[in-house]
C-alpha cells in the first residue's frame, strides 16, 4: 500500500482502512454481504486470517505506519470461535492494544474491533460503512510518513 | 595561533548573524525533562545556551554521524532500479561551547573516517562546520581527559577555544576557520592572557588526578592479554545495552538497513550500533564470536585502547567519561583503566595477582 | 547488613552458590556484585539507594553471569515479582537458585543526587507497597524499615496526559520518542525482555524498522511495551537505562494500569499464578468491541 493520499471520483480524500478478519466467521459473513449486494464503502481493504487471535498487534501498527488511516479487527463472537477460545485470548490482547493505543494519541475510532458472523451479512456492512464514515470525519491518519522517501 | 577578546556583546552579535544567515549554530542549552542537565542543541540566539553548566549528556557526534540517516532513495520502475544518493555538501553549522574532549574526539574519529574509504557524509559535515569550544571547568570525578592526552583547555579539533574572562571570552584563535569566524568580532586582547591562563592551569589541576595518564605500553599489553582470566570478571555487571556507544564521542560503528515504503521503493539508511550488544558479530551461520558480554566488554577496550591505537596512533577515547555516568549496571571506566593499568605494571614487575575486584 | 553478609558468607563456605548476586559500595554509588569469594561478603550492603533490578542478572542469556554457577540473587520485593516472572516464563528453575529476599521501606529514584526518602525522592513505585517483606525467599533479611513515602509524580503525569488531546497526547509522545536512537538498552536492561531474538531484530520481515526514524520508535515502544502487558514489574531499569532520558515508565505503568483495572492482576510473586494475557475469563470486558 502506498502512502499517497487517496481519493475518491469526487476528488475528496478518502480513507484506507484495512480490516484483519478471521476465515471462519467474519470473512464468511463478508461474503454474504457481498453476495447480498448490500451497498458498501469500497475503502476496506480485507485481510484474511485463520483466527482473531492471529492478530498481532504488530499487524495494526504496521497497518497505520505504512498508510492506513483506520483499522478493523474481526472475528467470531466468544463461544463460537473456530477453534474454541482464539478469540478469547484475542480479546484480552486487544483491549490492552485499544487501551494503549488511546494513550499514545491514536483516536480510538480509527481501531474498530468487532465480532461477526458468518450470518451477519448486515452487520458487517454497518461495520465496514460506520467505520468508513468516522474515519472519514477524522481525516487522515497523523502518519509520520510525510512524502515518499523523505527523511522521517 | 592567536589570541583575542571576544566580549558577551560580540558573542551575542555573532549568534545573531550566524542565525539570520542560516547557519545552524548549536549549543548546550538546558534539557526539557530535566534542567540541572545540559543537551548540545541549535539555539536561536546566545541567551537559549547554558554556557559552561556542566557537561552535556551527548556528545557532538549526533551532529555529524546522525542516529539515523538516509544514504540513497531507490525506485524499482520497468525500466530497472533508479538511484538518487543523498547530497553529501552539507548546510553550514557553527558548535559553540563545546567541551575540548568532544572537539577532539572529531578529530580522532576522522582517522577511520578517512581511513579505507573516504566517508562523504562525515566530511561534508566536518567541512561545513566551524567548531568553538569553551574551557572545561566543570568537570567531575568521572572525566580523565589529561590521561588520553587531552586536557580541559585541549586545542585538539576546535578552530578556536572561549576561556571565560572579566567582560567575555579570551578567544584562542587556532585555525584559519576560527579567524575567520572571529573576523570583525573579537578584538585584541589587551591584558586577559594572565587571567585566562590561570583558570586554565585550574581547570587542569581539577582533572589531571583523576587517572594517571594512559601510556604507549597499555595498548601492547592489551594486545598480549587478550586471554587474560580478569575480562571473565571484568564485566559481570554489563548490561550489554549499549548506552556507553550512544553517548561516547568516539564510538562510530553503523549498521545499513534498506527500508522500503511501498514494494518497489524506499532508502538505505545507516544507524547507530554497537559491540556491546549481542547481535553485533551473530554470524548468519549462527556462529558469534563475542557470544557473552565478557567478550563484547573485551572487545570494547581492546577496540578503544588498543586495536584503533595500533593502526591510527589514537587511543578511540577522549576521557569525558559519559560511557561511566550513562551506566545502568555501574560500570567505571576510569577505575576500570587504573586497575587494567595496575595489572600491567604489576604483572610487568611478575608478582601475583589476585582477580579483579570490579 | 551483617545479617546479609553472614549469610553470603555461608552460602558461599558451604558450596550452596557459587556466586551471590547483591549490591556493594561502586565509584559512583550503589552498584551490583558478584560475590564469588566467601572473604570479599563483607562488601554486600542494602539500603535506600539499592535502586537496580539484580533479576536481570539470573538471564540466562546472560552467559557470564550463568557459567559461574547457581547464584543467590538479593531481592527486594518488586525485583522478587521479576524473579518470579522468570520463573513462571520458565527461564530459570525455581530450585536452582536461592532467593534472598530484603524487607526494604523503598529506593530513591535518583540516588546519585539524593539522600533522604521523602515524597519528591523516593521512586514513584514504591508508596503503597505491598511487598516489602517478600514472600518469595529462601531467606527473609533484614529490619523492616517505615512505610516509605508516596512519590505521585507518575500518578499525575498520567492524569495530566489522560486529559489530553488525542492530537496532543500523539505530539507528546511524537517529541518524547524523538530523541530515542534504537540503542534497545530499554530492553537489555529489562529483566523480562530475554527473548533470544526479539522482534525487533527480525529482518524477515522487518516488521520494526531499525532505525531512529518517528514512526520506527514510536512501533518499538508501542510493541515493547504491549510485550511486557502483565508481565512488567515496573522495577524502571528501562527508564534508568535510556540514554536519552526518555519517560518509559510512563508506558509501563499506564499498560500496568490497563491490565490491573481489566483483569484484576498486578504482577506478582507467585509463579503459579498465570500471567493474565495467557489466560483468559469467558465474561472479560468486551464494552470496546461492536
Amino acid at each position: 500500500m502506498s502512502d499517497e493520499v487517496e481519493h475518491g471520483s469526487d476528488g475528496a480524500w478518502s480513507p484506507k482502512v484495512v480490516a484483519f478478519v478471521c476465515n471462519w466467521c467474519t470473512y464468511t459473513g463478508a461474503d454474504l454481504a457481498g453476495t447480498s449486494r448490500l451497498q458498501m464503502a469500497p475503502n476496506v481493504r480485507v485481510i484474511r486470517l485463520t483466527c482473531s487471535s492471529r492478530v498481532n498487534p504488530l499487524f495494526i501498527i504496521k497497518a497505520f505506519e505504512r498508510g492506513a488511516d483506520g483499522v478493523v479487527v474481526s472475528g467470531c463472537h466468544t463461544g463460537d470461535c473456530h477453534y474454541s477460545t482464539g478469540n478469547y485470548y484475542a480479546r484480552r490482547r486487544f483491549a490492552i492494544l485499544h487501551d494503549l493505543l488511546e494513550f499514545m494519541g491514536v483516536e480510538t475510532d480509527r481501531v474498530t474491533f468487532s465480532w461477526v458472523s458468518a450470518s451477519e451479512g448486515n452487520k458487517w456492512q454497518e461495520v465496514v460503512n460506520e467505520t468508513t464514515a468516522r474515519i472519514k470525519e477524522l481525516g487522515p491518519f497523523r502518519t509520520l510518513q510525510g512524502q515518499k522517501g523523505v527523511e522521517l | 595561533m592567536t589570541h583575542r577578546f571576544l566580549s558577551h556583546a560580540s558573542l551575542t552579535a555573532l549568534v545573531a548573524e550566524l542565525v539570520a544567515a542560516k547557519t545552524r549554530v548549536i549549543a548546550p542549552v538546558h534539557a526539557t525533562d530535566d534542567p540541572e542537565q545540559v543537551d548540545y542543541r541549535p539555539i536561536q540566539t546566545l541567551e537559549d545556551a547554558a554556557l559552561g553548566v556542566r557537561l552535556t549528556r551527548g556528545s557532538l557526534k549526533e551532529f555529524f554521524l546522525p542516529p539515523t540517516e538516509v544514504l540513497l532513495h531507490y525506485k524499482q520502475t520497468k525500466e530497472g532500479i533508479e538511484i538518487r544518493e543523498v547530497p553529501t555538501v552539507a548546510p553550514p553549522q557553527v558548535i559553540l561551547g563545546s567541551t575540548p574532549c568532544d572537539a577532539a574526539a572529531l578529530e580522532v574519529v576522522d582517522k577511520v573516517m578517512g581511513w579505507d574509504y573516504r566517508d562523504e557524509l562525515w566530511f561534508g559535515r566536518r567541512d561545513a562546520s566551524t567548531i568553538v569550544s569553551l574551557l572545561c571547568a566543570a568537570m567531575d570525578s568521572t572525566c580523565f581527559c589529561s590521561a588520553t592526552g587531552l586536557g580541559p583547555d585541549s586545542f585538539r579539533g576546535s578552530d578556536a577555544l572561549l576561556v571565560p574572562v572579566q567582560g567575555g571570552y579570551l578567544a584562542h584563535v587556532i585555525t584559519p576557520k576560527g579567524e575567520a569566524l572571529l573576523q570583525g568580532y573579537a578584538e585584541a586582547d589587551e591584558n586577559m592572557k594572565a587571567s585566562a591562563e590561570a583558570l586554565q592551569g585550574e581547570a587542569r589541576q581539577k582533572v589531571e588526578n583523576n587517572l594517571t595518564a594512559i601510556p604507549a605500553e597499555f595498548s601492547a599489553w592489551l594486545a598480549s592479554n587478550f586471554d587474560n582470566p580478569i575480562w571473565k570478571t571484568i564485566a559481570l555487571r554489563c548490561h550489554g545495552c549499549g548506552a556507553c556507544a550512544g553517548v561516547c564521542p568516539t564510538c562510530h560503528c553503523f549498521d545499513i538497513v534498506d527500508e522500503h515504503d511501498t514494494a518497489d521503493e524506499g532508502v538505505r539508511r545507516r544507524n547507530w550500533d554497537s559491540c556491546q550488544t549481542s547481535k553485533f558479530t551473530l554470524h548468519a551461520s549462527g556462529h558469534n564470536p563475542r557470544g557473552s558480554q565478557s567478550e563484547r566488554f573485551r572487545q570494547r577496550i581492546q577496540h578503544k585502547f588498543s586495536i584503533y591505537p595500533s593502526r591510527f596512533a589514537e587511543i578511540l577515547c577522549t576521557g569525558c567519561g559519559r560511557c561511566t555516568r550513562a551506566c545502568p549496571g555501574g560500570m567505571d571506566l576510569p577505575k576500570l583503566l587504573d586497575e587494567l593499568m595496575t595489572l600491567a605494571k604489576t604483572e610487568a614487575k611478575g608478582s601475583d595477582t589476585q582477580g579483579s575486584s570490579l | 547488613m551483617k545479617e546479609l553478609q553472614e549469610l553470603a558468607r555461608k552460602l558461599l563456605n558451604d558450596g550452596t552458590v557459587k556466586v551471590v548476586i547483591g549490591y556493594e559500595e561502586g565509584t559512583r554509588g550503589v552498584r551490583p556484585a558478584f560475590i564469588t569469594d566467601a572473604k570479599q561478603a563483607d562488601k554486600l550492603i542494602f539500603d535506600k539507594r539499592c535502586v537496580q533490578n539484580l533479576a536481570a542478572y539470573l538471564n540466562p542469556r546472560r552467559k557470564q553471569v550463568a557459567q559461574l554457577g547457581t547464584p543467590a540473587v538479593v531481592v527486594k520485593g518488586c525485583d522478587a515479582r521479576a524473579v518470579a516472572g522468570l520463573i513462571r516464563e520458565k527461564q530459570i528453575e525455581r530450585d536452582k537458585i536461592v532467593i534472598i529476599a530484603m524487607r526494604c521501606g523503598g529506593v530513591l529514584e535518583n540516588p546519585e543526587t539524593d539522600s533522604e526518602l521523602t515524597s519528591k525522592t523516593v521512586s514513584v513505585r514504591c508508596g503503597g507497597c505491598d511487598v516489602r517483606e517478600p514472600k518469595l525467599h529462601d531467606h527473609l533479611v533484614g529490619e523492616l524499615p517505615p512505610e516509605p513515602p508516596v512519590n505521585n509524580h507518575r500518578v499525575e503525569q498520567i492524569e495530566a496526559l489522560k486529559k489530553l488531546s488525542s492530537a496532543d497526547r500523539w505530539s507528546f509522545w511524537t517529541n518524547e520518542l524523538s530523541r530515542c536512537i534504537r540503542c534497545h538498552a530499554c530492553r537489555e536492561a529489562c529483566p523480562m525482555c530475554f527473548c533470544v531474538q526479539c522482534t525487533a531484530d527480525k529482518t524477515q520481515p522487518q516488521w520494526i524498522d531499525p532505525s531512529a526514524t518517528p514512526r520506527a520508535n514510536r512501533a518499538w515502544q508501542t510493541m515493547r511495551v504491549l510485550h511486557q502487558a502483565g508481565r512488567c514489574v515496573d522495577c524502571l531499569e528501562c527508564e534508568r537505562a535510556c540514554p536519552e532520558h526518555i519517560p518509559l515508565g510512563l508506558l509501563a505503568s499506564y499498560v500496568a494500569d490497563s491490565v490491573e483495572r481489566r483483569f484484576d492482576y498486578v504482577a506478582c510473586e507467585d509463579p503459579a499464578v498465570a500471567a493474565p494475557l495467557g489466560v483468559y475469563k469467558t465474561d472479560d470486558d468486551e464494552e470496546f468491541i461492536r
